[in-house]
């Protein structure tokens, strides 16, 4: 067998230590302290930074979700329905609208997301829906539909 | 007005000052239910980084109910730092000594340990009876529903009031009433 890398290793030793060096304390340079000036402190630090940039990415994702719903259940207590109840009314008439979008819409477009609350009221009433954990009964605006012409889409098949 | 003002809505970040009646309810129910006020998470605007919490005002703190056993069961731990300086105060105990001080603790524990958490308490007002001080009445416009309905209570109930209702049953004349 014919070690290849074996040779090529103790040709090449790696990069320059300068600009080794210099690839950590480029990442350190928004440290305090010994923590950006001393080697052998800054490279521990910025691998623990680099672990917690990882692990940031996920958490980020999760605080996004978390935030949005947080807005659109404060925004459907407004209309006295649960944001469960909110997402199956929109689920069943085809409004493909997710948490981010929902919840811009609850705090920028209020009246928008009123609509869509009572659409979803709408919907739930037509099918006959009967939401146990919904004890209050919504009470958001009553959209008269057939002056926007939504009664016959709503009835419809999705 | 501009078409860039016109959506402007200045009263969105305005503080709310609420009321709550405490009486005959579960203060570490409504603990919930104040702390979502004071943090402001009913509003739709809401983040972390927002001041956007209002302010709560309870009154009738001293007409809170605990459930079962809890006034003789619940005690509340405090350390002075000093050796042996360990207390346990039992929730009956502690309501004698200050009618606030239990639906406090129940608001302060029911918010998540930050630094925002006692610049947010200071927004609660407690208040054992019913009466408030003008200055903060004045400001109150809305009211938070109550939990659990309040129960008229037998001997509140007019006396002619109790004689016309309808009865199953009475005691028999040896019957010895506790």
């Amino acid at each position: 067998m014919v070690f290849l890398t074996i040779s090529n290793l103790i040709r090449v030793r790696g990069p320059d230590e300068f600009w080794r060096k210099r690839r950590i304390f480029r990442l350190a340079a928004h440290f305090v302290g010994r923590r950006r000036n001393c080697y052998s402190v800054a490279v521990r630090n910025v691998h623990r930074a680099l672990v917690y940039a990882t692990k940031a990415r996920k958490l980020k994702k999760q605080d996004m979700k978390d935030l949005w719903n947080t807005r659109i259940s404060a925004a459907c207590e407004q209309h006295n329905i649960t944001a469960f109840t909110l997402k199956e009314g929109l689920d069943r008439s085809n409004i493909m609208l997710d948490r981010k979008s929902l919840s811009d819409l609850a705090s920028w477009e209020p009246r928008t997301f009123e609509c869509l609350a009572a659409i979803a009221k709408q919907k739930l009433q037509l099918d006959g829906f009967i939401d146990t954990v919904d004890k209050k009964y919504p009470t958001g605006v009553n959209l008269n539909l057939k002056d926007v012409m939504l009664e016959a889409w709503l009835k419809e098949k999705k | 007005m501009s078409a860039v003002k016109r959506a402007q809505q200045w009263a969105t970040f305005a503080r709310t000052w609420h009321i709550f009646d405490c009486k005959w309810q579960d203060p570490y129910e409504s603990a919930n239910v104040i702390k979502k006020y004071l943090m402001g998470l009913h509003k739709p605007i809401y983040h972390p980084m927002n001041d956007c919490g209002d302010v709560v005002v309870c009154i009738n703190s001293r007409e809170i109910a605990l459930r079962g056993d809890e006034w003789r069961q619940r005690a509340y731990f405090h350390h002075t730092g000093y050796p042996g300086g360990a207390t346990w105060t039992l929730a009956w105990e502690l309501h004698n000594k200050d009618p606030t001080m239990i639906i406090k603790k129940a608001v302060y524990r029911a918010m998540k340990g930050n630094l925002q958490r006692r610049h947010t308490m200071e927004r609660l007002f407690i208040y054992p009876g019913e009466v408030i001080p003008e200055e903060v009445k004045q400001n109150i416009t809305n009211q938070i529903r109550q939990i659990r309905l309040v129960p008229t209570r037998l001997d509140h109930i007019p006396e002619e009031e109790v004689q016309k209702y309808p009865k199953v049953m009475d005691y028999p004349e040896d019957y010895v009433l506790k």
